[in-house]
């Protein structure tokens, strides 16, 4: 541990090193922000195709004006921007695919890229790294690429304030754009500058291939814990600065490649939010269902009960072998159900004895009630037939509140006998 | 009919073609204010085209649309838009109380924010369609009447002068339906012109003041008591072989 923290403590003595942190975090926090919009125009992969598209210009920059960070933005910008064009007018004009046309384009720039780097190297005796390209090289930023990165930054957000509300109803539904005055053809062709930019931004720190992770993960996570669009803006783009400056800061600990440990920290946060996210996450929609089920079993339970009971006299006690004869479920598994029940304060038991409080009686009572009015439901209004509603009406009496019992009864004409000529509680 | 009457809506020999196969041919209609309109039609029948046109969403082969009597495109924001519901994406994350604001844009540059005129409107809109308890709610989270109210309650806060509607009362409650219906009427009263994609042969008569019966070609167009007859309803929904071997 004090081996890696000395190996942190290191970099950051370096001016390279706090600008490289610098770097990605702005990285992280603009592909966030900018992946929002992507991820809901269903355009996640122009995001990829954009950034493997700009190689070309790369290279013609280079050829133009030598080794110039200005250029090779300039360069790169327009080359996504003509791949973008290419991209759109393919999917309007022509018939293909959506992914087809976004395919077909971006391959072939990367691949006239690559050729033109690989001559560059074979005629010019010149050295371009394609693995930097490829994967980043967070610890070459220079000064001018933290500059240009904040500009981008500045110009972005200064894009998505004033076109906020069209970016909204474009992404949420482009065909009502020309009723509420709104652009959408701008709209798309600026999403897609914007895009170029960042993507070449981005380029430095986590390189062609992975800045798609940066831009779609962070956004997808977000679109999971807020249903509002600012607060997805605000969750992605502070999902994307910390999983930037995770990746980095692990990237340096234990020597991993910064770019692939960027991109898979943010897929390490998508996991945990998709997980455990409030409303939608997989564990939180299994403990409620789980919820939901026990207290289905539970309350089947109190109504065995209560039927044990009434023969007898209601405060005589019943034992748990009585129960156990007459249920379904394994003694182990009643004593459970009767926890629950006690906790609930549904039922008091001691040693052998079961007995119903207030409470308990007052449940079952309702439960029997909302049964039986469902199976006339189930006969008198879909019509079904008398040995098909038991297991129906076991299953709706859990799920209705005593109010929409009440509007039930009502709407029945408030029936004495349900269709097995059993009586109908009414409401105590 | 007044001479030099002026329409919200005409439509004057419309033709659109998608790779060289015919939607619509040759459509003319003057649509006039405060009436509803139902347009029927089956499957193909080009329906959403023709929407799609009146928004300019297309631009026809041949042929123009005018917007009270003009082609400024400043126009198109006096329409306001219900989509179909397989249309939305209702995974988007937004609130009742943002789709219904949605509404104003129109009248906002963008350095202006809602004022208190706005949020009156937005909240009077939604309470005329009893959608006031489900403001925060995402959209997502409601049922398809609700849904469709939501889209209303925007439509009523753009204070639209057109209505068009693509199949409203498809996934809804009867007493959503009846609602929509009525708050329908209370629009043309105040002499909005709304046109309405419908289904349901049945409720024709009941809703709507005027049908434009299509199937590629106008079939039928009037008077709802007068047009919607069995004879026609038979021409526009048969099959479209039998009308082109009827036209050769």
């Amino acid at each position: 541990m004090a081996e890696i923290n000395d190996h942190i403590q290191q970099f950051f003595m370096l001016e390279s090193g706090l600008r490289a942190l610098i770097a990605s975090i702005l990285v992280g926090g603009l592909c966030g922000l900018l992946g929002c919009f992507l991820v809901l125009r269903n355009m996640s992969l122009i995001g990829d195709a954009l950034s493997h598209a700009i190689l070309p210009g790369i290279v013609v920059a280079f050829i133009l004006f030598g080794y110039s960070t200005i250029a090779f933005f300039g360069g790169s910008v327009i080359a996504g921007i003509l791949s973008a064009f290419m991209i759109t007018w393919m999917q309007r004009n022509i018939r293909v695919k959506n992914d087809a046309a976004i395919g077909i384009i971006f391959s072939f720039m990367f691949s006239l890229g690559i050729i033109g780097i690989s001559w560059l190297s074979h005629h010019e005796g010149v050295h371009l790294d394609l693995k930097d390209f490829l994967f980043g090289n967070i610890l070459a930023v220079e000064k001018a690429d933290v500059i240009l990165t904040l500009l981008m930054v500045g110009l972005v957000i200064l894009m998505i304030i004033v076109f906020y509300r069209s970016l909204f109803v474009t992404s949420f539904q482009a065909n009502l754009a020309n009723t509420l005055g709104i652009n959408a053809n701008f709209i798309h062709y600026l999403t897609m500058l914007l895009l170029s930019l960042s993507v070449v931004a981005s380029l430095r720190s986590v390189g062609v291939i992975l800045v798609v992770s940066m831009l779609i993960t962070p956004a997808s996570a977000a679109l999971l814990i807020s249903d509002r669009l600012p607060k997805v803006l605000i969750s992605s783009v502070i999902l994307g600065m910390l999983s930037a400056m995770t990746g980095l800061l692990l990237s340096i600990a234990f020597d991993f490649p910064p770019g692939p440990s960027m991109a898979v920290i943010t897929t390490f946060f998508y996991l945990i939010i998709m997980l455990f996210a409030p409303q939608r996450g997989l564990i939180t929609k299994w403990k409620l269902k789980r919820t939901h089920e026990m207290r289905e079993v539970v309350e089947d339970i109190l109504k065995l009960l209560s039927k044990l009971t009434r023969p007898k006299n209601q405060t005589e006690k019943i034992t748990l072998s009585d129960l156990a004869t007459k249920s379904i479920h394994p003694t182990k598994k009643l004593k459970q159900y009767l926890r629950k029940l006690r906790e609930l304060g549904l039922v008091v038991d001691d040693q052998d004895s079961i007995q119903l409080t207030n409470d308990g009686i007052q449940r079952a009572h309702e439960l029997i009630r909302a049964h039986r009015l469902w199976e006339v439901f189930l006969v008198e209004k879909l019509g079904l037939d008398k040995d098909q509603i038991h297991e129906e009406a076991d299953k709706f009496e859990h799920n209705f509140t005593e109010e929409e019992i009440r509007e039930m009864d009502e709407s029945l004409g408030y029936p004495e006998r349900d269709p097995h000529g059993s009586p109908i509680p009414r409401r105590s | 009919m007044k001479l030099n009457q002026s329409y919200p809506i005409r439509i004057d020999g419309l033709s659109v073609a998608y790779n060289h196969k015919r939607v619509l041919t040759n459509i003319y209609l003057k649509i006039e204010a405060g009436l509803i309109y139902g347009l029927i039609g089956p499957n193909g029948a080009g329906k959403s085209t023709l929407f799609k046109c009146i928004l300019n969403q297309i631009e026809p082969n041949t042929g123009e649309i005018l917007l009270f009597e003009g082609t400024d495109k400043k126009s198109l924001t006096r329409i306001a838009y219900v989509p179909q519901k397989d249309e939305v994406d209702w995974q988007f994350p937004a609130i009742v109380e943002d789709i219904v604001t949605m509404g104003r844009f129109p009248y906002k540059k963008w350095y202006q924010s809602m004022n208190v005129f706005d949020n009156k409107l937005v909240l009077e809109s939604m309470e005329q369609l009893d959608i006031v308890h489900l403001r925060n709610k995402q959209i997502g989270e409601l049922s398809g009447g609700q849904q469709q109210r939501v889209f209303l309650a925007r439509a009523l806060c753009q204070q639209a002068d057109i209505l068009l509607m693509d199949e409203p009362f498809v996934g809804v409650d009867a007493k959503t339906e009846e609602k929509i219906i009525q708050i329908l009427k209370t629009l043309a009263l105040q002499g909005k012109t709304i046109l309405v994609v419908h289904h349901d042969l049945d409720s024709v008569q009941n809703y709507f003041d005027r049908v434009i019966m299509v199937n590629q070609r106008l079939i039928a167009y009037g008077d709802t008591s007068v047009v919607f007859t069995k004879e026609n309803i038979s021409r526009t929904y048969s099959s479209q072989s039998t009308l082109l071997q009827k036209n050769y």
